[in-house]
């Protein structure tokens, strides 16, 4: 107590001083300190929850993909033309591998451990040991992947999805398999089920089909094509497993999530026919060879009564099952170009070899707008009809040129045509004249029923890459001023662009009764129990002309197939083409694009193709034909073929023919047995079959007949009957008949004894004979029959002439 | 021994027989027990997944804590038993033996070298534990001892003749003599924690030392010098390892291996916080801890808690804390005499620091060090010795007089 009183006052101040530091720390502990500590967590926990909730998601689910079935594309005849099938993908787990060469070095220590000689040698495993570079050996060998691939995947040691070749044959899988199974690896080396894509028809309608692209091996992607289109439909629903997985990436399923079910695509059924498709593929590459075309060239088949693509064929095409492959010959020399071109950095080489596969993928007849030149002069016509501005027995005059505004503008015939009737004028495919009806029309009219057969829209086609723009001319360039020009070239096709694909549906209205269709793909998509889920029903866009229009254009249209129109080298006796040549000059000098638009059979139109050139070389500059000799011209190029490809269209389809008079009396006939008959008997039987009849000697019944039973000879022929007499077995030899016209290689074979077939142009008179089956001077029998083909004997028309 | 009457006792007796503090007591037990159920299920996972040590046996953990649990109540119990004066000659001895263990650390008794690269534990027997936590409590209880009678010791004589007597008695002036003392012994100890090395240990024994120091009334600018001097210390350890230290803190997810190198345990446990949102995922239904949040029975345990309880139960737990913290130093203010109120001042600042940093850590508020949250980390010794502390609260608590009636 005394020290109290003694200093009483430091005491008090240093209890207060405690006092005070001590309610100081007690504010800071347990007030201020918690302040930032909540702040922290409220940032955290509240405002990046989502943030942070997704991540640790995201790290703690397995998402595992489950492969849904891809359907099948058929064509219309249900053959598939694009099927999935059984493929794998190989999978190594480099931080399980790691374990399994852990795992053999302690195998072998604890052999080395043992004595007994026996023992270690049981003890000691029985395969090599599982370095890297035996595995990376051993995979590319099977694989023929890169051995460097392989280490540089295998040395990413905390990973266990390290996909080193998908698409695997199921072959090459097993291999894949029994090595790692021998090996000790079967826990480190997966082969892991996939799909792979079968083209079964290779390059068949490559641009239509398209291919797929896979993700994650299992998930398959339409990339171009109908596999693009309809990806949603064909592809079906992948399924998912989701389930819980730990920081070691292994599965809690106890902790199990969600699972969907993975759900098969969808078939897809074409209206597109392999064989038609096979045809026309055919004629193309037929032709491209022929006329040394460079630029490639297609094909559209359709049927124009609803819109239905037949067939759609490209040039230069590819092989759907290497789709990154250039395997057209065109191509594939312009390759061997670019490689041997020395002068290219490597960059600018694959640069151009990347431009040579997109050229081969591309869909010309859709995506390349070029200048429809004069087939378009069918939708003209048809508009010049139904407006009332022509009709049939109009005459128009052409003196191989006519003067629009200031500009002279020249007929294919430079002498002129003379004076001609409507169907003369279009089967001439005579540029004043036209120019003349365009006139008639209009401009008003005219860009009005331009818009009408759908130049100006999109035709709607489900396919890929069709121009979402206007390729036509805008309106204005026919109201300015030099719209009468431009009015005068539209007339006749040229200066303008349209797509292949709108030209092709508005010729169809043209002939189809008058019927503006929607053309399409995709007939039907049907589930796996074959149920119909859609159908497309043809769709009619709008009615163009009327029906009485569109059966004048047929019948007009048809006499341009018919000698000696333009498109003759169409004309098939029994066939009844119909068609209009085009030859369209483009800006590039020397650049031609013969076509021909054609549809069968004419009074009842049941396959319209539109077939087309790009290109064809010509033998020297600004020459006019091709160092094979052939006409750049679409009536001498692309109406033989167009012709070829209708007939075996129309055979394909089962149309029956339709013989005219003419063409009945030139038809083969084949020769019926008339032996002992009397001579009556057989003089009907054979009048009967179109033969004529000439007689030998003077017995009752006929002892013989040259020629003989079955010989096909044609209509009109005489069958020499021997009555009694015997019949003459010498030989004759075969005259030359090349270069003649009909009327003097049928006297020729008639006077030798034999009989003449005409292929080739069998009707008309403007034609000489190109080629005979049987050489000139060869001793044959009397009576063969002897092939001459027949060609046209004068070249007209031709590029820069708009024929 | 035969319980003696109450009139029999002394004063002293009588007094350290009063009521613990109810409120304080119960705040721990709650802790305690919260603690102990989140590590069953923090360490849910671990346990499942360990096959060397717990058998693959998801209690295993939790059965052990529970184990210290219960043993460390009961310890905390026979401490509040105890007059807290003892623990005026006991601190000395206690503080001798923290010295004895941080230098048996370095002999094979110690281990911990080889599995986290840090010396840090002792074994005796069947019990293991880390010598720092018996040098935390010891530089307590002895600074405590000493402090409470500053006032009352007469100050040092300096002979006035002596050649040093200018010197000395400016320094006795600025009371730099009064801290050598103390000065030196955290300095020893925290040579022999840095050797091990045990940095947060050593800012916890820093920290004890000093609040008891700040309480006792020790001139502030020893504080202010002192806090300066520790961060030009830091500074000059952020170059090296501490320095990637900084850069993970700063942004783990560029830690040169997308957040699976030294960056993985702090993304780990904030993707923990994160997802638990604003009332958690459930208790017992942590997904991080399956093997994404590495030990998170440990020293990242407030991360499970935050995930599955949510922002409400994290904040539940913080309050607790905050009571619990705020009535331990209203137990200091109230205490009988000066050193049971520096003992409490020390315990509970050092309770609150252990507090701070932890979930200062676990949320990334600070660049990572070990430090483990009380009552919940798993940790058996650790648990008990806390409560121990915790005892000796509440034995200082037993001594606070009634307050006057009426």
């Amino acid at each position: 107590m005394r020290n109290d009183k003694k200093r009483p006052q430091p005491d008090r101040k240093a209890n207060r001083t405690i006092l005070m530091r001590t309610l100081f720390l007690m504010v800071v502990c347990g007030v201020v300190a918690f302040i930032p500590l909540f702040i922290r967590l409220y940032s955290l926990q509240i405002v990046q929850h989502d943030e942070l909730e997704a991540k640790a998601l995201d790290q703690q689910t397995w998402d595992q993909a489950v492969t849904a079935n891809r359907g099948t594309i058929y064509d219309s005849k249900g053959s598939p033309l694009a099927m999935s099938a059984e493929a794998y993908y190989i999978q190594l787990a480099p931080r399980e591998i790691i374990e399994r060469q852990q795992e053999y070095r302690e195998k072998v220590e604890k052999a080395q451990a043992e004595s007994d000689p026996e023992k270690r040698e049981k003890l000691m495993p029985d395969y090599p040991e599982p370095t890297n570079e035996s595995i990376a050996e051993n995979l590319s060998a099977i694989l023929g992947v890169e051995q460097e691939e392989i280490l540089k995947r295998l040395a990413k040691t905390n990973s266990a999805y390290e996909v080193i070749k998908s698409q695997v044959e199921r072959d090459v899988a097993d291999q894949v398999r029994s090595y790692a199974s021998e090996n000790g690896l079967s826990e480190g080396i997966y082969v892991q089920p996939s799909s792979k894509r079968y083209y079964p028809n290779n390059s068949l309608a490559a641009q239509v089909i398209g291919w797929v692209n896979y993700e994650n091996n299992t998930v398959s992607h339409g990339a171009y094509g109908m596999e693009a289109i309809y990806d949603e439909e064909l592809g079906g629903k992948v399924g998912r497993v989701v389930t819980a997985k730990n920081g070691r990436g292994t599965q809690m399923l106890y902790r199990y999530e969600d699972y969907e079910d993975a759900i098969d695509g969808n078939d897809l059924h074409l209206t597109i026919d392999a064989t038609i498709q096979y045809y026309c593929e055919r004629v193309l590459a037929e032709g491209i060879e022929k006329f040394e075309v460079q630029d490639g060239g297609f094909a559209i088949a359709m049927d124009p009564k609803t819109g239905a693509i037949l067939a759609w064929a490209n040039s230069p095409t590819y092989d759907l099952n290497n789709p990154r492959t250039i395997s057209d010959p065109v191509l594939s020399a312009k390759l061997d170009a670019i490689k041997n071109d020395s002068s290219l950095s490597d960059e600018e080489r694959s640069k151009q070899s990347t431009e040579l596969l997109y050229e081969q993928w591309s869909n010309k007849a859709i995506n390349e707008p070029y200048e429809p030149g004069s087939t378009f002069k069918s939708m003209v016509l048809a508009a010049a009809l139904e407006e009332g501005v022509v009709s049939e027995s109009d005459t128009f005059v052409c003196t191989g040129s006519a003067t629009v505004a200031d500009r002279t503008i020249k007929c294919s015939k430079r002498t002129g045509h003379g004076t001609q009737t409507l169907a003369q004028a279009v089967a001439n495919s005579c540029n004043p004249a036209f120019i003349a009806i365009g006139q008639r029309l209009g401009a008003e009219k005219f860009y009005e029923y331009v818009e009408d057969f759908g130049f100006l829209s999109q035709t709607g086609i489900d396919m890929m890459g069709e121009p979402n723009y206007s390729v036509f001319w805008s309106e204005d360039l026919f109201t300015s001023a030099n719209g009468i020009t431009n009015l005068a070239t539209a007339s006749f096709g040229q200066r303008f662009k349209v797509t292949p694909i709108q030209l092709l549906t508005a010729a169809a209205s043209v002939v189809n009764g008058g019927h503006l269709m929607k053309p399409y793909v995709m007939e039907s998509i049907t589930d796996a129990n074959g149920n119909i889920l859609q159908h497309t029903e043809p769709t009619e866009v709008r009615q163009v002309i009327s029906e009485q229009t569109s059966e004048r254009c047929r019948s007009i249209l048809e006499g341009v197939v018919k000698p000696p129109g333009t498109g003759k080298g169409a004309y098939v006796a029994g066939y009844r083409i119909g068609g209009k040549t085009g030859s369209s000059e483009t800006e590039e000098k020397d650049h031609t694009i013969v076509s021909f638009l054609g549809f069968a059979p004419a009074d009842d139109p049941q396959v319209i193709v539109l077939l087309a050139y790009d290109n064809p070389k010509p033998v020297a500059p600004g020459a006019n034909t091709t160092a094979g000799g052939w006409y750049i011209s679409g009536g001498s190029m692309a109406a033989p073929q167009a012709g070829k490809l209708l007939t075996d269209i129309l055979d394909y389809m089962g149309v029956a023919k339709q013989y005219t008079e003419e063409e009945k009396a030139a038809m083969d006939m084949v020769v019926p047995s008339v032996l002992g008959m009397t001579q009556a008997d057989a003089t009907a039987r054979l009048k009967e079959s179109g033969l004529d009849v000439r007689v030998e000697g003077e017995g009752d019944t006929v002892t013989a007949q040259i020629p003989a039973q079955g010989v096909a000879i044609p209509g009109g022929s005489q069958v020499i009957l021997y009555m009694g007499v015997e019949k003459p077995t010498d030989k004759v030899t075969v005259p030359n008949v090349v270069g003649m016209n009909r009327e003097q290689a049928q006297t020729a074979m008639t006077n030798a004894g034999l009989y003449l077939k005409s292929t080739g142009l069998t009707v008309g008179s403007d034609v000489k004979a190109e080629s005979q089956t049987i050489t000139a001077g060869t001793q044959v029998e009397r009576g063969t029959v002897v092939e001459v083909h027949f060609i046209q004997s004068t070249a007209s028309g031709g590029a820069g002439t708009g024929i | 021994m035969a319980r003696k009457h109450k009139r029999d006792l002394t004063v002293e007796e009588q007094l350290a027989r009063g009521p613990v503090d109810l409120p304080f007591l119960m705040l721990v037990v709650m802790l305690t027990v919260i603690g102990v159920v989140m590590v069953f299920s923090a360490s849910y996972a671990t346990a499942l997944y360990d096959a060397k040590t717990a058998h693959n046996n998801p209690t295993y953990y939790f059965v052990k804590q529970a184990g210290f649990a219960v043993a460390g109540l009961v310890a905390m119990y026979v401490v509040t038993k105890i007059n807290y004066q003892s623990f005026r000659w006991m601190s000395v001895f206690v503080l001798g033996a923290a010295y004895v263990l941080l230098l048996l650390v370095f002999t094979p008794l110690g281990f911990g070298k080889a599995t986290v690269g840090a010396q840090r534990w002792i074994q005796i027997g069947p019990i293991n534990f880390q010598p720092s936590e018996v040098a935390k409590i010891g530089v307590i209880m002895y600074f405590s001892a000493r402090l409470c009678k500053r006032n009352t010791e007469k100050p040092r004589r300096i002979n006035p003749r002596s050649y040093w007597s200018g010197p000395l008695t400016a320094l006795q002036r600025t009371g730099f003599l009064e801290l050598v003392p103390y000065g030196a012994i955290l300095l020893s100890i925290a040579v022999l924690m840095m050797l091990e090395p045990h940095m947060s240990g050593t800012i916890l024994i820093m920290l004890g030392g000093a609040a008891v120091l700040f309480a006792a009334g020790i001139k502030l600018y020893w504080f202010v010098g002192g806090a300066a001097g520790l961060a030009g210390l830091l500074l000059l350890m952020m170059s090296g390892y501490q320095s990637t230290r900084i850069k993970i803190w700063r942004d783990p997810w560029n830690d040169g291996m997308n957040g699976r190198g030294d960056g993985f345990q702090i993304i780990q446990s904030l993707l923990s916080i994160g997802s638990g949102g604003l009332l958690g995922v459930g208790l017992g239904k942590s997904r991080q801890k399956f093997d994404f949040l590495p030990e998170p029975e440990n020293d990242f345990i407030f991360a499970v808690v935050c995930e599955e309880l949510g922002l409400v139960g994290a904040c539940v737990i913080l309050f607790l804390f905050a009571l619990l913290i705020i009535r331990g130093f209203w137990i200091a203010i109230h205490a009988r005499d000066r050193f049971g109120a520096l003992l409490v001042v020390g315990i509970i600042t050092l309770l609150a620091g252990q507090v701070f940093l932890n979930i200062a850590v676990v949320t990334n508020l600070i660049p990572t060090t070990g430090i483990s949250l009380p009552f919940f980390s798993y940790g058996g010794t650790a648990l008990m010795i806390q409560l121990a502390e915790m005892g000796m609260v509440l034995s200082v608590s037993r001594q606070i007089p009634a307050a006057k009636q009426g």
